[in-house]
């Protein structure tokens, strides 16, 4: 009885994980069960609008963006070929997205305008690191820092440190190769750390 | 290991991109340099910092109620071409639950009247340009007689003399029977004359402006609208937004096609409206 107990548990344990895997949503999707594109905008929704938002830095391009995103991904879920690499060919498709954007913003003006109510200037980098006006600022220095980095560092700087990608998917998502990626990261690296110098402490980077 | 080689590896090895050996090489040299252990411990606070960063943006229910939209609007509208697109989505805005009869009624009279005056404006100047080309190829001086179309002689017709230059008077007559003109003037009234395009950008100036003061009005209210009511004006402002962007782009692929005109400006009204409706709703 017990044991009947246990295999059933099992059963449904590995239904319930299977009807959650990227595969599975994939095909409910694909056959036109909304809950099933629901789930999968709920599981990568975040990480893809915050990424967006790193790429153009104003919230409301990111939201719109983040829609335009994912509708076409439903509209080409039968062109994705690996199932497995969902994650990947959705960043891949925001990035698409966010590039187009970036590309007609630039005919308008060449700096990437962050929210204004957002930046906040850093008038003076020693005062003393504490306080949630502090991190604000942090925050407002980083955002302005990654809208200075050039279109292909900050691809790489966003999805490197922020989303944790790892350099095969990043050279997915990119069509750049590993060692190009590479050394662009090292060099937004390098201007990001500039930016926050104040903040590091005396020994770093200097 | 040099520190220097050290250090060019100190990125892989914080971002764990290194290799078993070139890892254990790295480790076994941090453990006895303080330096390069000091150079990647501002490596760790440096991800930290990174890692704290909070964007000021998150998922919310009005996101995914607009790509469903949207995704319902593909799955419907496959196949047509844009303007039936349009079509279906001004139709569909109009038909919402959420307008009145007496508000759609007004809406559908505001449409008719800008098709018909556009209709006008262009139907006028349509009749300008052939009066221009009669008037180019008549010769100098009044000459009767000549039945040729092209060369058709000015015939006074009564009180008509002057035409309908402004256009007020809707569709006028074909122009081989038309009226004496004075060739001096009728170029400069015709140039003073805006066309249906100038029209439009004119209102739409206008529009752009009453919605960016109603906007102003709605957003400080937001607070106090009920959420499931926002949402819904929300969803209705989002799909009036991307009826006037698609149909903007149809009007700058056709200038004069009076359908996309009148459309344009029926969904701007739409929009003044509902902006209006959320700014009374907290009232």
């Amino acid at each position: 009885m017990m044991e009947a107990v246990s295999l059933v548990g099992q059963l449904s344990g590995r239904a319930g994980a299977l009807m959650n895997s990227s595969e599975e949503l994939i095909a409910r999707a694909r056959r036109g069960e909304d809950e099933a594109f629901r789930l999968i905008f709920d599981r990568y929704g975040r990480p893809i609008i915050s990424f967006i938002y790193d790429m153009v830095g104003r919230r409301d391009l990111a939201e719109e963006l983040t829609q335009e995103t994912f509708v076409r991904a439903y509209k080409n879920l039968k062109a994705l070929r690996d199932d497995t690499k969902l994650s990947t060919w959705l960043f891949g498709i925001a990035k698409n997205v966010a590039r187009e954007s970036l590309r007609y913003k630039h005919r308008e003006t060449d700096k990437i305008a962050i929210d204004d109510d957002h930046v906040i200037e850093l008038s003076d980098g020693k005062r003393p690191p504490d306080s949630e006006l502090l991190d604000k600022e942090l925050n407002g220095v980083i955002r302005d820092a990654l809208g200075a980095l050039d279109e292909d560092k900050r691809l790489v700087f966003t999805l490197k440190i922020f989303q944790q990608r790892s350099y095969e998917e990043i050279s997915e998502i990119t069509g750049s190769s590993i060692p190009k990626l590479k050394t662009d990261l090292h060099r937004a690296r390098a201007e990001m750390r500039r930016r926050i110098q104040p903040y590091l402490g005396a020994s770093f980077g200097s | 290991m040099k520190c220097e080689e050290c250090r060019t590896l100190i990125e892989d090895h914080v971002d764990g991109a290194l290799g078993e050996k070139a890892e254990a090489v790295v480790n076994t040299h941090i453990a006895g340099c303080s330096q390069c252990a000091d150079f990647r411990e501002g490596f760790i606070r440096e991800q930290a910092i990174y890692a704290s960063y909070e964007r000021d943006v998150d998922l919310t229910p009005m996101l995914w109620s607009s790509i469903e939209t949207r995704i319902k609007q593909e799955r419907a509208t496959e196949g047509p071409g844009l303007l039936a697109r349009l079509r279906e989505q001004v139709l569909g805005t109009f038909a919402a639950p959420r307008l009145s009869p007496a508000l759609t009624f007004a809406l559908v009279l505001i449409a008719i009247a800008i098709t018909v005056v556009v209709m006008t404006r262009m139907n006028s100047r349509r009749d300008d340009s052939q009066l221009a080309d009669n008037n180019r190829n008549a010769p100098a001086v009044d000459a009767p007689g000549s039945n040729d179309e092209k060369q058709a002689p000015p015939v006074t017709s009564g009180g008509e003399r002057g035409g309908d230059v402004g256009g007020t008077k809707g569709p006028s007559a074909p122009t081989q029977n038309t009226v004496k003109v004075n060739t001096a003037r009728k170029p400069a009234v015709a140039a003073a004359m805006p066309t249906p395009a100038q029209l439009v950008r004119e209102a739409e100036q206008k529009y752009v402006a009453a919605i960016a003061m109603l906007s102003r009005d709605v957003n400080r209210k937001r607070p106090q609208l009920d959420p499931i009511m926002l949402a819904r004006f929300d969803s209705a402002l989002s799909d009036i937004d991307r009826t006037i962007k698609d149909t903007r782009r149809v009007v700058r692929e056709n200038p004069e096609d009076p359908i996309a005109l009148q459309y344009l400006l029926a969904a701007y009204s739409k929009k003044v409206d509902v902006l209006r409706g959320m700014s009374a709703s907290t009232d």
